[in-house]
């Protein structure tokens, strides 16, 4: 009786291999696919910039702010914060804004680049931090997650490290 | 005078078996005939008759290994023309700008799936800079290639191993170019290394939030995409994987005729080794006909087979169902088997109920890489 089970047992699984190999390409991929597309994940803010706390809107275009990335203890990101100007196509040849970035009604950064829209260019610019909530970064490109001014084709995303030792004061 | 082996099976009959894999090649690449270009179409036609032609082989021959091995090659080989050329078109360049990490354009890959895996499930955070979604810039998204690899770990386990992942073929390739091992002798714990690894990994990127593996240790990065070298950091990144690729997967194949990358490194391929545990199909030995002469022993690609395992009539968890001990069997003592039933009593209903699943997904996931790359190639060649 029990060898007949596991018989059963055995081309059963053997037959749900099969099925499960058949439906892969029509709907099962599709169906794994959604059920981790809907498993509530998200990007580490590392590597996305987090969560959009405000946005500003200029002439023709708009400055995006994020809520402030505060990484992990053993993380090799310093915190910081993300700023969109976009679309790209409107902005202008050079950018100077001051930015609010904690919604204060004062303003926290002074960022001014120059557009350069040649293919495969890479933009500097600087940002001035106009209180010690933030670090000033001159010449600023690809440093790192934290310290960042590119263009990634749909938008300049700008990233400003916190002051953490102004914050721990 | 040497007399030829008698065919496994008559034309005919391995016509008949084969005819399930032709008419799904065909339904894999209908899609590709009605919306390609003439390069992609020649390069669906070619896939299909070449993994038709091969399982047409492996039932005519009996053998499993001597076909598949040259899919795998091939898919090992072929994928990195068709990825590097696609990098290349769209950006310029193999390597990866953060521009491209921070809006979430970098393709992900199975092979970082253990990486992410516990901040994933305790802070549901995904520790790759792509995207969950498919986007037009990144149609490689977290949630696809996971869905992917899951139904294919279904059917396949630890057999993704040797009929799904597009980088164990480059160091098959290279293990299979000398006739005999000139470093013959290989100390059995190295097979746990990639247990210590996968370990390191896990509990390393779960610490530090980065994919460790991806960001430092994968030598296929040097065959695939890599960060920009803009810093000191990258560059030594960039020098790790190039040494790792040439080592583990170039040289030592090479000497060893093993994979040594798979089996004495590769994270993923121990994780992988887990699903082996839920899988239905495995290698076992009739104790009754083993003679103990090792040559399956010898012709295993990973060390998946121990003295001690052997006795048993098992292979280790990291068998990835290869089929080269079979092959190498003179006596049929290694058989294909389905659990549950009795060693070595229709082991060929087993190796057929494992292939039509295994091959099946092999030309569709495989079969897409290498059509893609063959019209690729014939792009590149001027061809249309």
């Amino acid at each position: 009786m029990r060898k007949r089970m596991l018989l059963i047992l055995a081309y059963g699984g053997a037959a749900l291999t099969l099925i499960i190999a058949a439906c892969t390409p029509f709907f099962l991929m599709g169906a794994f696919s959604s059920a981790v597309a809907h498993a509530g994940l998200h990007i580490d803010a590392a590597y996305s910039g987090g969560t959009i706390a405000r946005t500003y809107e200029r002439h023709g275009y708009q400055i995006v702010v994020h809520v402030p990335v505060h990484t992990r203890a053993l993380q090799r990101v310093d915190p910081f914060v993300q700023i969109d100007f976009k679309p790209v196509a409107a902005l202008p040849a050079v950018v100077d804004e001051e930015v609010d970035l904690d919604g204060d009604g004062l303003n926290d950064v002074h960022v001014t680049f120059a557009m350069d829209r040649s293919p495969g260019a890479k933009l500097r610019g600087n940002v001035v931090a106009l209180n010690d909530k933030y670090q000033t970064l001159m010449d600023v490109g690809a440093d790192s997650f934290s310290q960042l001014l590119v263009n990634t084709g749909d938008e300049v995303v700008v990233r400003v490290p916190l002051n953490t030792e102004s914050a721990s004061r | 005078m040497n007399v030829p082996a008698p065919a496994y099976r008559t034309i005919g009959r391995s016509a008949l078996l084969t005819l399930p894999i032709a008419l799904w090649a065909l339904l894999m690449f209908t899609p590709t005939f009605r919306n390609a270009n003439r390069n992609q179409s020649i390069g669906a036609a070619v896939v299909i008759l070449f993994m038709t032609g091969l399982f047409f082989m492996m039932m005519r021959t009996g053998a499993t290994y001597r076909w598949r091995r040259i899919f795998f090659v091939a898919l090992g080989f072929l994928f990195p023309v068709g990825f590097i050329t696609s990098l290349i078109a769209e950006r310029g360049t193999m390597s990866i700008p953060i521009e491209r990490m921070v809006s979430g354009d970098t393709p992900f890959c199975f092979m970082v799936t253990p990486s992410i895996i516990l901040p994933a499930a305790f802070a549901r955070t995904v520790i790759f800079p792509g995207s969950i979604l498919p986007s037009a810039t990144n149609p490689h998204s977290i949630a696809v290639m996971i869905g992917l690899w899951f139904a294919l770990t279904l059917v396949m386990g630890k057999a993704w191993c040797s009929y799904a992942c597009f980088f164990g073929g480059i160091e098959e390739g290279f293990a299979g170019i000398r006739k005999r091992a000139k470093i013959r002798k290989l100390d059995p714990r190295l097979r746990l290394i990639p247990w210590a690894i996968l370990l390191f990994v896990v509990l390393l990127s779960a610490a530090i939030y980065e994919p460790v593996y991806c960001m430092w240790l994968c030598p296929f990065k040097a065959v695939t995409e890599f960060p920009a070298v803009r810093s000191v950091q990258t560059a030594l990144q960039f020098v790790v994987f190039i040494v790792l690729f040439a080592g583990l997967v170039v040289v030592l194949p090479f000497l060893t005729k093993k994979r040594t990358q798979c089996g004495f490194f590769c994270p993923f391929g121990a994780f992988q080794s887990i699903f082996n545990k839920i899988n239905p199909f495995e290698i076992r030995f009739n104790r009754e006909k083993c003679v103990d002469c090792t040559l399956c022993q010898t012709a295993c690609p990973t060390m998946a087979l121990s003295a001690d395992s052997i006795r048993e009539g098992k292979t280790l968890l990291n068998c990835m169902k290869c089929g080269a001990c079979v092959d190498a069997c003179k006596k049929d003592a290694a058989v294909w088997h389905l659990k549950g039933t009795e060693v070595g009593v229709k082991p060929e209903r087993a190796r057929l109920l494992f292939l039509y699943g295994a091959w099946g997904l092999a030309t569709m996931f495989g079969g897409s890489i290498l059509a893609n790359s063959l019209a690729t190639m014939l792009h590149l060649m001027h061809w249309n």
